[in-house]
């Protein structure tokens, strides 16, 4: 090793941390080995006509200490005699036996510049061919080709290295962020920075010819940093390992080169190396992809209509149209997110490349305008949100929108399952969510079923968001620390209560499934009631068994196995059979302590339910309606609240009352999202409806309001028919039936003690619920309690019916079942 | 040398290595299985639409012991598992030829 030995070398390694003299000597030692080698055993049998040449990492000159060594044998013409055949086993035995592992392959040049599928790993490693020992007219003849051959060859050779990397990234989940990461394979590892050099190689950027290849300057200091840490590891492992375990992780920090006091900074480093060695790859085999196929390209050209007055698409990347207004309008870059987050597309790298240049502006915006719960709810609504998300995180937007994600940023929490960090864990959570909806398996699409039903996507996805921010703080209770950072967050962005209510409900709450999953009798009935405990609402229970699904499969790829899926299924089903018994069974007898008298009378018979939804200041409104309507007989209040309205009706029952409500809104055009309606021991009736004013009616025509109030009361007082204005309203254009979701109709006379359940799922339209109200109704069945909920075009309404007091017989139910039907195809 | 399988609810995992612990057994392996016997399947209703739950999901805990153990263990494992109704599981007892310890090739109990 030129007088230097080989402890000497690491020594000096370990003393300084600089792989590249370790790199040098090694090679340097191999080429000495190999030449001697030569001299020994193959030029005497081969004077003239064979070449020995370096290729892969061995001819970068990158040897790293338990790195194979690849030697192509350049031949005229194949080893013709036995003697030569011998000669040439002879030499490699004789390097095997000084402990080098060869990897060799005998070609002429002519083969190693011929097309030829089978040779494409030979055409890659030939990019770094150097000459250690041999016939140098033979070598010259392969250069003089070389050169020609890339050309000629480049496109092919570009899409190799690209497929192989994507399989090689897929296998690592497609991400850095790996708490124990192998630091040669994994995206952003030294096998991404060489694919670097070779795209960069192959496109013309750099000479073909890079006997001593150079890191490129802008990757140089990461380059540095993992070829340390691979110089380590095989030091340590004695072997070309390249795993930086969690043992070793520690054990670096002991190292006089070792330049972090803890490990956890140690992999904050490696993940910033890793960063910029990854958007490298993934830029460069951005630039580098073929022109494609004509299909392909008509795509992207129609891809390219999506463009808006901000943005446009090429090549499915999204630019700006006049990136210089960043500066001035900080909010272009939220609706670039928004973009991004509609049609499910990349920013393109100049884009990328302008938000980060602008990421002090946008600070500046966050810190100025907090406010901006509507832009990160738009955001997290829409179909390709993770993908958004994803983006904001690696230009920086995010950590800039909330120092709290910032902190979590390559957080590593070591724990017997995780695979990666916390940042990473919680956009696999969002994609796993996402994910749901293109899943074909049988047992993930159950879950597909809930994602249909939530009341918003948002919510689920900003508790993903914050579930585990409390870790950044390492005091042991994450759960408490991610309430807390989430409870400042949700204030500063001035969310709405009741959705902000639910955030931290679900924080508060998500490990508590997997817990019951793994400690509770799925079959005890004190298990279904404690489930029921804690979800409290059906809505409550749907959001948090996605939460639970989303946190474990975002574990690892392997965590969320068929066993887990079938358990947290039957989970959910023992919850929400115990939630809809208990609807109608579990009536509020004994109201809250501190309640006066006229609240008992108020809320005595309302289901239990009634207290878990509504808050303090919503009850004392509606105490305060029932108190005009025990005089009136109704009392009726009409509230907008953002961007729906609140229809608040308590009144004395009476038979076809939901009905009649229901008939009325659709007569107005009005949309309805979503009902409640109950009853208290007094017979008086308690009915909620949330609306939406697709033709902003109300809103442009204030006086509306009052004419809907007065059409309420008259209809409720038996002025004026329903039915009649029902009829003059003209119905919109129907949804094609082909689009048109199959209508169903359940019925469950077990699920409670004095009800019969009925379950309508249908293709939503105005006047359905008025449709199915009038029908319940017109069969002299009573509706005791009615929840019912519109998500998309899905409505899902749910019934508990009497007919003279009990439950409906199967022959009532079969009937009533074939008008339901009907009524939901009207 | 015996190889003890139990197949037991997933919820008493704990309680049976926490009983197992008591008696100085720690080593095991547990594997999640699914599966059904006497208990069978069965249907669940969600929005009028039936589930067939065939298999349901267990734990399996295998260990190989000294025959001097065996029967102690088997029923500290009953003890902790049982609650008396279907589906508490089964237990399995093989009789195991061999054991080699592969880092330092120690045989028989020695390797246990």
């Amino acid at each position: 090793m030129n007088g230097v030995t080989e402890d000497e070398v690491r020594e000096v390694f370990f003393n300084t941390g600089d792989a590249r003299p370790v790199l040098a000597a090694r090679t340097a030692e191999v080429d000495r080995l190999i030449g001697e080698a030569f001299e020994q055993r193959l030029a005497p049998e081969f004077p003239a006509g064979v070449a020995l040449v370096a290729v892969g990492g061995y001819g970068r000159r990158e040897l790293f200490p338990h790195s194979d060594v690849d030697l192509l044998l350049l031949v005229e013409a194949d080893p013709a005699t036995q003697q030569q055949r011998e000669a040439l086993a002879a030499f490699l035995r004789s390097l095997w036996d000084r402990g080098l592992r060869l990897g060799h392959s005998v070609h002429t040049p002519r083969e190693c510049c011929s097309v030829d599928d089978r040779n494409i790993e030979l055409s890659i490693s030939l990019l770094d061919q150097r000459l250690v020992a041999g016939d140098r007219g033979i070598h010259a003849s392969l250069e003089t080709e070389l050169p020609r051959f890339f050309h000629s060859r480049r496109q092919d050779l570009i899409n190799h290295l690209t497929r192989l990397t994507q399989v090689r990234h897929a296998r690592y989940a497609n991400t850095i962020y790996h708490l124990e990461p192998n630091v040669k394979e994994c995206p952003g590892g030294l096998r991404d920075f060489q694919l670097v050099r070779w795209l960069s190689q192959l496109s013309g950027a750099q000479s073909y010819r890079m006997p001593v290849a150079e890191p490129m300057p802008e990757l140089e200091a990461a380059w540095r940093f993992l070829a340390a840490l691979r110089c380590y590891l095989h030091y340590r492992a004695g072997r070309d390992s390249n795993l930086f375990s969690f043992d070793l992780q520690e054990e670096i920090l002991s190292q006089p080169f070792a330049t972090q006091r803890d490990a956890a900074s140690w992999m904050r480093e490696y993940y910033l190396s890793a960063k910029a060695v990854n958007r490298a790859a993934l830029r460069w085999m951005e630039m580098t992809e073929p022109a494609g196929r004509a299909l392909l390209n008509q795509f992207r050209d129609w891809r390219s209509r999506i463009s808006t007055s901000d943005f446009t698409v090429s090549r499915e990347r999204v630019l700006f149209k006049s990136p210089n207004m960043l500066a001035h309008e900080p909010e272009l870059a939220l609706r670039a997110f928004a973009f991004i987050a509609r049609h499910g597309l990349r920013l393109a790298a100049d884009s990328e490349r302008r938000i980060a240049e602008q990421l002090p502006g946008l600070s500046r915006y966050f810190a100025e305008n907090p406010r901006l719960w509507p832009k990160l709810e738009e955001i997290l609504t829409l179909p390709h949100a993770s993908l958004a998300l994803r983006q904001m995180h690696e230009t920086g937007v995010l950590g800039a929108w909330f120092a709290e994600w910032a902190a979590a940023e390559c957080l590593v929490v070591r724990d017997f399952y995780h695979r990666y960090t916390v940042d990473e864990h919680t956009l696999q959570a969002i994609e796993a969510i996402e994910d749901l909806r293109r899943t074909n398996d049988p047992l993930r699409r159950r879950f597909t079923g809930l994602l249909e039903e939530v009341e918003s996507l948002a919510v689920l996805n900003v508790t993903l968001l914050f579930h585990d921010l409390g870790k950044a703080v390492r005091s042991g209770r994450h759960v408490e620390e991610s309430l807390r950072i989430a409870r400042g967050a949700l204030a500063r962005l001035d969310a709405p209560e009741e959705k902000a209510r639910a955030v931290l409900f679900l924080i508060e709450r998500h490990l508590d499934l997997s817990a019951i999953m793994n400690t509770r009798d799925l079959d005890d009935p004190a298990t279904a009631r404690l489930l029921a405990e804690r979800t409290g609402t059906e809505e409550r229970l749907k959001d948090l068994t996605l939460i639970t699904y989303a946190d474990i499969d975002a574990v690892h790829p392997q965590a969320m196995t068929p066993w887990r899926l079938e358990q947290l299924w039957r989970l959910f089903l023992v919850a929400h059979n115990e939630l809809t018994r208990e609807l109608d069974s579990d009536r509020i007898e004994a109201p809250p302590s501190n309640a006066s008298a006229e609240m008992m009378a108020f809320l005595t018979g309302f289901p239990s339910r009634y207290l878990r939804v509504h808050s303090e200041a919503e009850i004392a409104r509606h105490m305060e309606l029932w108190r005009s309507a025990e005089q009136s007989g109704m009392a009726i209040d009409i509230q907008r609240r953002n961007g729906t309205y609140l229809l608040t009706v308590v009144a004395t029952d009476r038979p076809f009352l939901l009905a009649s409500l229901a008939g009325v809104l659709a007569a107005f055009g009005m949309n309805i999202l979503k009902a409640e309606a109950f009853g208290n021991r007094r017979g008086m009736v308690l009915d909620n409806f949330v609306f939406a004013d697709p033709k902003r009616t109300l809103e442009l025509n204030p006086s509306e309001i009052d004419r809907l109030r007065l059409t309420l009361e008259r209809v409720m007082a038996g002025r004026a028919d329903v039915r009649r204005l029902v009829e003059q309203r003209r119905r919109p254009a129907a949804v094609p039936a082909p689009l048109r979701l199959k209508p169903s109709v359940s019925f469950n006379s077990e699920a409670t003690a004095g009800s019969t359940l009925i379950e309508v799922v249908a293709e939503d339209r105005p006047g359905l619920l008025y449709d199915l109200a009038r029908t319940i109704s017109e069969a002299g069945c009573n509706i005791e309690l009615v929840l019912l909920n519109t998500e998309a075009h899905k409505a899902l309404d749910v019934f508990y019916v009497t007919c003279n007091g009990a439950k409906l017989s199967a022959s009532q139910q079969a009937g009533l079942k074939e008008r339901l039907l009907a009524a939901c195809r009207r | 040398m015996k190889k003890i399988e139990a197949i037991i609810q997933p919820f008493k995992l704990e309680e049976v290595k926490e009983a197992l612990k008591g008696i100085g057994v720690d080593g095991m392996t547990v594997s999640e299985v699914r599966g059904h016997g006497r208990q069978k399947g069965h249907k669940e209703v969600y929005r009028g639409q039936e589930y067939q739950v065939d298999l349901l999901p267990k734990v399996k805990i295998e260990m190989v012991l000294p025959d001097s153990r065996v029967e102690e263990v088997v029923k500290t494992v009953i003890g902790a598992a049982r609650t008396g109704k279907i589906g508490d599981g089964k237990i399995f007892v093989y009789t195991v030829e061999e054991a080699v310890r592969i880092r330092n090739e120690d045989r028989g109990e020695s390797a246990l």
